[in-house]
């Protein structure tokens, strides 16, 4: 970092609690935000840029008379008259649903700053990212191969007028590559990538390769998509895909405001007994990884769904007030690193006990549908037929649609290994429909 | 601002070096239920400097133009590390120095706070009021007022100021676990007067979301279908107008060959236009994030493709001209080749008409949203009706329109001549920058064999 100096930071943070306070605010809260990040980009299969990137932000947020005000900027001399803008917004603001920002509780330790990480060079980067180039190349050199990677830096503080002062630092990396084959009209894209705030095993392009080319070759051959209600092999990646709508549907907001169709149904059975869902802010170097919210509320581990029993909504501070529950630090009311139990069997097994079905890797259109109703429908981008437990080829001109709630009620069955770096396992659903144009 | 611009730039060793700084004002309302969820307002400001030497670029981002320097040499230092080629890079067409600015009817930097929110108020009030099934509803009032500082080398400079005022409305209706959404949105570059007078499409939009309670799902299949403009539009769009951007194609030969001029790729009637210069669109502006000025291009035109959307460098190395459609939504990221204003030409047939032609298919309206993996292409309507022997008959939710453009643009069989370029909210999303102001426009259009996902 530039002339890190977070201390005169935090002096200036304290000064504008106190400027807010004097111009009439009852409360507020003031965060910092600074970052350095380095890139290098792979296009047609050699190097093309490399990026150096610094920024900052400030945002403010004032209570006026039970009112909220809300400014954001990056110029430390705008400070005194964002504070003056968040007060008159707040004049006519957003009601709040709270009556002060809580004083500091006990928080658990989460790592989050690695120094490994901060030790990825340019060099470094550009060399993993020839590596997959390069393997890729190997397997087919008229491929159109692009390839990127970036490490991050960040550092920041958040003073509120509850007495909470919490300083962060952290870093990421992140690796990725995406190649496409193009014949006559047809067009094979298989992508993957990987990040985290440490550097470890998975910092490896071979294993990025590994699977683009596991893709590749299984997409070679053309074969005719199934049509109608089939069972369906969902690998982790997809498996959170298909959860986005349980999002939604425990956010405490929208529970709070009756857009959620989970509203009134805690302790009810929402899907397969076999699924359990939690949110994990403290699995340490997650991307997701957090010690508290943005309102100075320590996070913790949150059940969302147990054995398929709907357990507990997500709140934020204002939201809680809101729906007269308990705050549950979960910033914006979301989950930041939303995990799903392994089940019995291997993903390998689970695979092979698919007569005829479709294996979905990668769709398009997925969130366009009316999501919160837990509905969904896409175009499987690229996806495979399985037939006797085997992968027989890519399927094409496929969509599929559903409603999770009804996809994920009953017979889902989880692999019992996960993917490490989502926490996700596998899993295979049945009746999924699926239609086509031949 | 020029001359501090221009002097950085000379300490440039780079064949080529650009700096574009942007000051951002944004303010944003929402409603949402019975009272205000959010008011913000922020002031953002930042620069990117880009450099090319032997064809490898180099790129630094920075807050403050104290950073400008130290960006410059940061920038050309990359460059250095990259470049092994030649760097070939068309002429910056246009005059060297430009001041644009916005040209409002209204300025919504007059209105108060105050008469925003009640004029947002109001609206959310009748979503809230149209029916005793609405469970919640989302009002959202934004404006941001961008001004673009560009620079580059070549000694070209221009200041833009590109303003935006959104207003966007949205229901939900709920029958037990039943939740339905409808939404609409307008958006206008030249006046405040935009968001006012919207009652009749709050109301509109209210008992939509109430109808599509009642309203089955769209059942699966390979369809005729009648899209209205707004489908039309992002059709143009997502099916086709991303295939045309040259940086997709310009170092890939498998796909060049697919894109190549004088290809056959529709049906005779077909004309297909992106336009960065036609007056008052959101996706128009004076010049691209590159300098170069926006203009008119036929990308397909009688069913044939004649032309592709280019920044400097896929111009220079197609060989074609450059288009103006290097765009970057805004300070801190590069451009990249993205569309404006894109549309389809004016048939001739009436709605009579094209509807006349199908016995069993669904009317497709409104968005919902579109996504395109280049051949593939899915978009979803924000509701539909079925056609039965040419008439417009039973509401139905969850259309979504699959397909392959290839086959799909031979597959138009009636063109409407009833062109409509919509301006509403959202925009474009494509590496990682989204949402750029552009509009999509289509007359009604036919089309054969449409795969639609359904349950």
């Amino acid at each position: 970092m530039p002339d890190s100096n977070l201390d005169k930071m935090r002096a200036e943070l304290l000064h504008g609690l106190d400027v807010a306070k004097k111009q009439g605010a009852q409360g507020a809260k003031l965060s910092f935000g600074r970052g350095e990040a380095i890139s290098c980009s792979f296009s047609a299969g050699r190097l093309k840029d490399t990026e150096v990137r610094r920024s900052s932000a400030y945002v403010i947020e004032v209570l006026v008379e039970r009112k909220r005000g809300t400014t954001a900027g990056n110029d430390p001399a705008d400070l005194p008259e964002m504070i003056n803008r968040a007060i008159s917004l707040a004049r006519v603001g957003s009601p709040a649903h709270f009556s002060a920002y809580p004083a500091p509780a006990e928080t658990k330790k989460v790592k989050k700053y690695s120094g490994k990480t901060v030790k990825i060079t340019r060099a470094g980067l550009i060399e993993n990212c020839g590596k997959m180039v390069d393997a890729l190349k190997r397997y087919n050199p008229d491929l159109f191969i692009e390839a990127q990677g970036s490490r991050s830096v960040s550092e920041g503080l958040l003073v509120t007028s509850g007495g909470v002062s919490h300083r962060f630092e952290d870093t990421a990396w992140s690796l990725g590559s995406l190649a496409q084959k193009t014949e006559g009209t047809d067009m094979l894209f298989v992508g993957h990538g990987h990040s985290f705030r440490e550097v470890n095993d998975f910092y490896n392009p071979d294993l990025i390769t590994e699977r683009l080319l596991f893709d590749l070759k299984h997409g070679e051959k053309i074969v005719e998509s199934p049509e109608g209600r089939l069972p369906a092999f969902l690998p982790p990646e997809v498996l959170g895909m298909f959860l986005w709508p349980l999002v939604l549907g425990v956010n405490g907001r929208n529970v709070a405001k009756g857009d959620s169709p989970l509203r009134g149904r805690l302790g009810e059975q929402i899907f397969d007994p076999g699924l359990t869902i939690r949110d994990d802010p403290h699995w340490d170097f997650s991307p997701g990884a957090a010690e508290i919210d943005g309102d100075g509320i320590p996070t913790r581990v949150m059940m969302m769904v147990e054995k398929g029993v709907l357990k507990n909504f997500l709140y934020d501070l204002d939201s809680a007030g809101m729906a007269g529950a308990e705050p549950t630090g979960n910033r914006g009311c979301m989950p930041y690193s939303p995990e799903v139990l392994p089940g019995a069997e291997k993903s390998g097994d689970l695979l092979a006990s698919i007569d005829d079905g479709i294996f979905i890797r990668e769709l398009i259109g997925y969130g366009q549908s009316n999501m919160i109703n837990g509905d969904f429908s896409g175009n499987v981008a690229l996806g495979f037929r399985i037939k006797k437990g085997k992968i027989i080829g890519r399927v094409k001109n496929t969509m599929i649609a559903g409603n999770i709630y009804d996809l994920f009620k009953k017979d889902v069955a989880l692999s019992s290994d996960r993917d490490p770096m989502l926490r996700l396992p596998s899993a295979v659903v049945q009746g999924l429909s699926v239609s086509t144009s031949k | 601002m020029k001359d501090r611009l221009v002097s950085a730039l000379k300490k440039s060793a780079a064949d080529y070096t650009e700096v574009r700084f942007e000051i951002n004002d944004s303010n944003s309302i929402t409603f949402r239920g019975q009272e205000i969820d959010s008011v913000s307002s922020s002031k953002l400001s930042g620069g990117i400097v880009r450099a090319c030497t032997r064809g490898g670029w180099g790129m630094a981002v920075f807050d403050s133009l104290e950073d400008l320097g130290n960006g410059i040499r940061e920038a050309g230092e990359g460059a250095v590390l990259v470049g092994r080629e030649k760097t070939e890079l068309a002429e910056t067409a246009g005059p060297a120095t430009a001041e644009v600015p916005a040209r409002l009817e209204r300025d919504f930097r007059g209105v108060s706070l105050d008469d925003k929110i009640k004029i947002l108020s109001g609206y959310n009030t009748i979503l809230l009021k149209t029916d005793k099934s609405i469970a919640t509803t989302q009002a959202n009032y934004s404006d941001s007022f961008r001004t673009v500082h560009f620079a580059s080398s070549r000694g070209n400079y221009f200041r833009e100021e590109r303003p935006r005022v959104i207003l966007a409305l949205s229901a939900v209706a709920r029958d037990g676990a039943l939740v339905q959404r409808a939404y609409d949105a307008v958006s206008s570059k030249t006046t405040f007067n935009v968001v006012q007078g919207l009652e009749a499409l709050a109301e509109e939009t209210a008992r939509r979301a109430v109808k599509l309670l009642k309203a089955p799902p769209c059942p699966g299949g390979v369809y005729p279908v009648v899209l209205d403009q707004e489908m039309g539009g992002v059709f143009a769009h997502e099916a086709f107008g991303h295939l045309s951007e040259s940086d997709f194609l310009y170092e890939n030969p498998q796909v060049r060959d697919l894109m190549v001029i004088g290809r056959e790729m529709g049906v005779k009637e077909l004309n297909i236009v992106d336009d960065g210069s036609h007056p008052g669109l959101l996706g128009t502006q004076a010049f691209d994030d590159e300098g170069t000025p926006t203009g008119k291009t036929y990308l397909i035109r009688e069913g044939k493709l004649v032309g592709h959307l280019h920044s400097l460098e896929t111009a220079a190395k197609m060989g074609e001209k450059p288009t103006g459609n290097a765009r970057a939504i805004g300070r801190g990221v590069p451009p990249i080749v993205r569309m404006t204003n894109t549309y389809i030409e004016a048939g001739k047939m009436s709605f009579k008409e094209l509807l006349a032609g199908v016995d069993r298919g669904i009317y497709a309206r409104g968005m919902m949203g579109g996504q395109t993996m280049m051949e593939v292409f899915t978009f979803s309507a924000a509701y539909g009706y079925r056609i039965e022997n040419g008439q417009v008959g039973e509401l139905v939710r969850d259309v979504v329109l699959t397909g392959n453009v290839f086959q799909t643009l031979h597959n138009i069989d009636g063109f409407g001549n009833d062109l409509k370029i919509l301006q509403k909210g959202g925009g474009c999303g494509k590496g990682g920058q989204s949402p750029l102001p552009v509009t999509d426009g289509a007359p009604h259009l036919r089309i054969r064999d449409v795969v639609i996902g359904g349950k």
